[in-house]
């Protein structure tokens, strides 16, 4: 019986890793995470100065409005069965929102299934993180690596901090 | 109020986040990420089961001895040895389908190593993640750092969350089925849906949750009288189970 890969094989990854909360109880603060080795998601921002602007399918883009509300969708990240790009909303240092932008994940069924169960755990874990006072996350395994991601490029575009 | 400095290390075909703090880290933060991400690949390149040209590989399919290994290899499996004894035979990596896998143990083997090299003097506590293989020194500002376990069942919900010292690692199927094997049959086979094991030694906590998720409540009692170590079991249906030391985090009042 052939085993699957460790990013399966594994527990979750500490995608709420990339979101760091004081333990101060007025205070919540948000911190990016430089890419010391993740080249696809260096956080090149792109700001999309007028709707319509062209950006590199591959980079983040950001936009902003009135009242702190801002958002950006991070890079299009290669991860085990496809493609897949994180969108991120913010308000002041707040997460707000995340959303899958965008996701290719070629035709296999087991893909969609993946997809289908983890992306929602995801978002729902990075949000329920953020509001427990928690330092990182442990549990069930399942494909997390390209949604920290792009998660992340899309973070560091916010330059949240 | 500690700052934070935090580096991400793709690696054993996942992400390993690396979480510094302390004052007057940011000269050294990627310095310090540098070197553990260089042993976490290190420890990928002997122990991937995915490499064909790793040492646990050619191991495996008996293009190496032993004696040939790199001396890591004897400590892990030797480690390997001490956790299966010490969980009743529940974690057993000479079972497994395609010789011996020292997989179960060598994640969180290879996060206290990868914490090793994040130990310097304004480094106040850190935290290494490899995957929800956790290991850790210090605290946050006086406080221990504080660890959320996912209800399997409800994975947008914690079931609990822990006060960390130490290591801890979760086990459980997710949607792998099949992926834990119950050395006594060789078959897949869970009896938990996840099991959290807490304590010092953060190989030794991968491996120990391993056997947790697939023994149950025979090795929740091994770990009750364990010294140091506590175990945690979620069952399918979202009860939890511990051991009496198990280290609840109190009810705190959210940040927000």
């Amino acid at each position: 019986m052939r085993r699957a890969p460790w990013v399966l094989a594994g527990t979750v990854a500490g995608l709420v890793g990339l979101l760091s909360f004081r333990s101060s109880p007025q205070k919540v603060t948000l911190s990016t995470l430089p890419a010391t080795t993740a080249s696809s998601a260096s956080g090149t921002a792109t700001t999309a100065s007028a709707p319509g602007a062209a950006a590199g399918p591959a980079a983040p883009t950001t936009s902003a409005s009135a009242g702190g509300v801002r958002s950006a969708t991070g890079p299009s990240v290669n991860y085990f069965y496809g493609v897949l790009s994180v969108k991120v909303t913010t308000s002041g240092n707040h997460i707000s929102k995340i959303t899958i932008a965008s996701l290719q994940d070629g035709a296999y069924a087991y893909s969609h299934y993946v997809d289908s169960v983890s992306l929602p755990m995801l978002i729902k874990q990075a949000m329920a993180a953020q509001s427990a006072n928690i330092q990182g996350v442990s549990g069930a395994s399942y494909t997390s690596a390209g949604f920290a991601q792009s998660l992340h490029g899309a973070l560091s575009a916010l330059k949240v901090s | 109020m500690s700052a934070a400095q935090h580096r991400r290390v793709e690696v054993m075909g996942t992400i390993v986040t690396l979480d510094l703090y302390g004052e007057g880290l940011e000269d050294v933060a990627d310095t310090l990420a540098a070197a553990a991400a260089a042993t976490l690949r290190e420890v990928d390149r002997v122990f991937s089961t995915y490499r064909p040209d790793s040492a646990i590989s050619r191991l495996r399919r008996g293009a190496l001895s032993l004696g040939e290994a790199p001396p890591e290899v004897v400590t892990v499996l030797d480690a390997c040895r001490e956790a299966h004894r010490l969980s009743g035979g529940w974690f057993d990596p000479w079972a497994l389908p395609g010789g011996v896998d020292p997989t179960g143990y060598v994640k969180g083997w290879a996060a206290g190593r990868a914490l090793e090299d994040l130990r310097h003097p304004r480094v106040r506590g850190a935290l290494v993640n490899a995957a929800g293989d956790l290991a850790s020194f210090g605290d946050l500002d006086g406080a221990p750092f504080r660890i959320g376990v996912v209800r399997p069942d409800a994975p947008a919900t914690l079931a609990a969350v822990v006060e960390l010292t130490g290591a801890l690692a979760t086990s459980g199927t997710g949607e792998q089925v099949g992926h834990l094997v119950d050395p006594t049959t060789g078959a897949p086979g869970v009896r938990a849906a996840s099991a959290t094991v807490t304590g010092p030694d953060p190989g030794l906590c991968d491996a120990l949750a391993t056997a947790l998720a697939v023994g149950g409540d025979e090795v929740l009692e091994r770990l009750a009288r364990l010294e140091g170590y506590e175990g945690l079991i979620i069952e399918p249906g979202g009860a939890l189970r511990a051991t009496p030391g198990f280290p609840f985090a109190p009810a705190t009042p959210l940040s927000r």
